[in-house]
C-alpha cells in the first residue's frame, strides 16, 4: 500500500516488506501421505502449500491492524457522522471509476464499461468530484472489477493461497492484479508526476480505514465464533473472489449438503441423489 | 431407409439433448418451488415474532432461536456435510457429542447475526429448482441507512412433508462451505482426530454461551 517502484525512496518500505516476507518464508506446509488419495485430494484443495508461512504473516497482520487500523478505524466509524462516512465511501468509490472501467473493457464487458464510464461522468460533475453518488441515485448501480478479475477472466488460475503483508489474503493472480490496478490507476499517476505523492498515501489510507470500518462487525463475529479464523477467511476469500469474478453469478452453483449425503434429520436413509447442481462448480472461474 | 434412419437420429438426437437438459421435474418442480418460497417467507416471519421482541434475555432468545433453528435448519445434513470424510472416521459417541456441540455453535454464533437481519425487509427475487428435490431461492435483505442490499441464497431440501434449509449462502460465501474448511483445518492441526475438533467446540460454545452478546 506505501510503495511505488517508480519511485526510489519509497523503496525502504519495500525492502522492509520484502525482509519480512523473506525471514517469515521457508515455511511450507507438511504434505500429506502420499498412500492416503483422500488426504492428497484435501491437501490439494486447500492449495496453501505456504501455510506455516502465510499463518506467521497473517498473525503479523492481526497485530498491526490491531495495534493501529482497528483503533482508528473503530474511532472513524463511532466519531465521525454516518453522512460524512458515505461521502467518503463515494468519492473514494468514485476515484478507482476509471481503473473499473479500464477492466470492463479488457474483460469484453462494454455494457458494464458504458455504465462505469456514466456514473463516472454524472457523480464527477453533479455529484461535487464524487462525493455524493447521485448516479445510483438514478438508477446507474455500480460495481467492482480489478485486474485479477481480468486475468481470471483471461483464464489464468489462481495459484496457491498467499497471505500478503499489509494487504492480506491474496494469490499471485489477484498479488499482481493489485500492482497493475496501481500502475494504470491515473490518479496514482498524475500524483506521481507532479510530486504530490501525499495524495496517494492519503487515498490508500483512507480507503484502508474506510473499509475496515465497514467491514469491522463482520469480521469481529467471525473472529469470535469461527475455530480456526485463519482457515475461515482463507475459504471466505476465495469464495467471495469466484463471486466477484463470475460477477456473482456463480454462488448459486456451489455444491451443497444434500438428501443424498445425509438424511434430514430422522436417521433414515434417504430417498434419490444429493443436489447436483444443474452446472459444473468448476465453470465459476 | 438407411436414409430416414440416418434423418430420424438427426433431428431426434439434438430433441433429446433438449429434454435432457430441461430443469428437472416440470409440475412437481413448480410446485416445490412455490413451497420454498412459503418457507422462506414464513420462515421470516417466524424470526421477526420470535427474535425482535424487546426485553427479552439473551438466553430466551437462545432457547426461541434454537427452536426456530432446528425446526427450518437440517442441521443433521449440514453437520455431517460440514464435518467431510471425517463423518466415516468418527466414532458413534464422537457423532453424536459432535451432532450436539455443531447445533449449540450454530445456535449461540447465529442467534445475534440472525436478529440483525429480522425484521428487515426479505424481498424473495425468484426459485430456482434443483436436481434431488432441492431448491434456490434468491433473496435480497435490505440494510440500514440505504446502504445496498444484502444478497442471501437459501439452499432448501425437501422429502415427503419434510422440508429444511441446508445452505445459506451470503453475497457469494456458503455457510457449509465456510465451516467445513474451518472444521477440516482444526483436524488437520489435530493429527487427523475428530476428538481435536470436539475439544475445541466444548471450548468455543461455552466461551460464547458465557458471552453477554451485543
Amino acid at each position: 500500500m506505501s510503495w511505488h517502484p517508480a519511485h526510489g525512496r519509497h523503496l525502504r518500505v519495500g525492502t522492509l516488506v520484502l525482509a519480512v516476507f523473506l525471514i517469515l518464508a521457508g515455511g511450507c506446509a507438511t504434505a500429506p501421505d502420499p498412500g492416503d488419495p483422500e488426504a492428497v485430494a484435501e491437501f490439494n484443495k486447500v492449495n496453501d502449500p505456504a501455510e506455516p508461512t502465510n499463518r506467521a504473516i497473517f498473525e503479523l497482520n492481526r497485530s498491526l491492524d490491531t495495534a493501529f487500523l482497528k483503533p482508528v478505524a473503530t474511532f472513524y466509524r463511532d466519531v465521525i457522522p454516518q453522512f460524512f462516512q458515505d461521502r467518503i465511501n463515494d468519492a473514494l468509490d468514485n476515484l478507482r471509476s476509471p481503473v473499473i472501467f479500464l477492466n470492463d473493457i479488457l474483460q469484453g464487458e462494454l455494457d458494464r464499461a458504458l455504465a462505469t464510464a456514466a456514473r463516472f461522468m454524472v457523480n464527477s460533475t453533479v455529484g461535487i468530484l464524487g462525493v455524493i453518488d447521485i448516479a445510483t441515485e438514478m438508477g446507474m448501480e455500480g460495481h467492482d472489477e480489478d485486474f485479477g478479475q481480468t486475468l481470471a477472466v483471461w483464464g489464468m488460475p489462481e495459484g496457491p493461497y498467499v497471505v500478503l503483508p499489509l494487504f492480506g489474503p491474496s494469490n499471485p493472480r489477484d498479488t499482481v492484479g493489485i500492482v497493475v490496478d496501481f500502475l494504470v490507476d491515473p490518479f496514482n499517476l498524475w500524483a506521481s508526476n507532479s510530486n504530490r505523492d501525499f495524495a496517494v498515501f492519503a487515498r490508500t489510507g483512507t480507503r484502508a480505514v474506510d473499509l475496515r470500518a465497514i467491514h469491522m462487525e463482520a469480521l469481529d463475529s467471525l473472529e469470535k465464533t469461527s475455530l480456526d479464523y485463519y482457515a475461515t477467511l482463507r475459504s471466505l476469500y476465495r469464495q467471495r473472489r469466484a463471486e466477484e469474478i463470475s460477477n456473482g453469478k456463480g454462488s448459486a452453483n456451489l455444491p451443497a449438503p444434500g438428501l443424498g449425503q445425509a438424511p434430514l434429520d430422522d436417521g433414515q436413509p434417504p430417498p434419490g441423489n444429493g443436489i447436483k447442481t444443474t452446472e459444473k462448480a468448476s465453470r465459476i472461474r | 431407409m438407411f436414409n430416414r434412419r440416418r434423418f430420424l437420429a438427426v433431428l431426434l438426437g439434438p430433441a433429446f439433448i433438449f429434454v435432457l437438459a430441461l430443469p428437472p421435474g416440470g409440475a412437481f418442480a413448480a410446485e416445490l418451488e412455490a413451497r420454498a418460497e412459503a418457507f422462506i417467507q414464513s420462515l421470516s416471519v417466524d424470526a421477526v415474532e420470535s427474535l425482535t421482541q424487546p426485553d427479552t434475555s439473551r438466553e430466551e432468545r437462545i432457547k426461541r432461536f434454537r427452536r426456530l433453528f432446528n425446526a427450518h435448519f437440517a442441521v443433521r445434513s449440514i453437520g455431517k456435510f460440514v464435518l467431510g470424510r471425517y463423518w466415516r472416521k468418527a466414532s458413534k459417541d464422537e457423532k453424536k457429542e459432535y451432532l450436539s456441540l455443531f447445533e449449540d455453535l450454530m445456535v449461540v454464533s447465529y442467534v445475534d447475526r440472525f436478529q440483525r437481519y429480522a425484521g428487515k425487509n426479505l424481498n424473495i427475487l425468484k426459485t430456482r429448482a434443483e436436481k434431488g428435490s432441492a431448491v434456490t431461492v434468491f433473496t435480497e435483505i435490505a440494510r440500514a441507512g440505504g446502504a445496498k442490499p444484502v444478497r442471501v441464497l437459501w439452499r432448501i431440501g425437501a422429502r415427503g412433508e419434510i422440508i429444511k434449509i441446508l445452505d445459506v449462502i451470503v453475497e457469494g460465501a456458503s455457510m457449509s462451505q465456510t465451516l467445513r474448511s474451518d472444521f477440516g483445518s482444526i483436524i488437520r492441526r489435530k493429527g487427523g482426530k475428530v476428538s481435536g475438533l470436539l475439544e475445541e467446540l466444548r471450548i468455543k460454545t461455552a466461551s460464547l454461551k458465557a458471552d453477554a452478546g451485543n
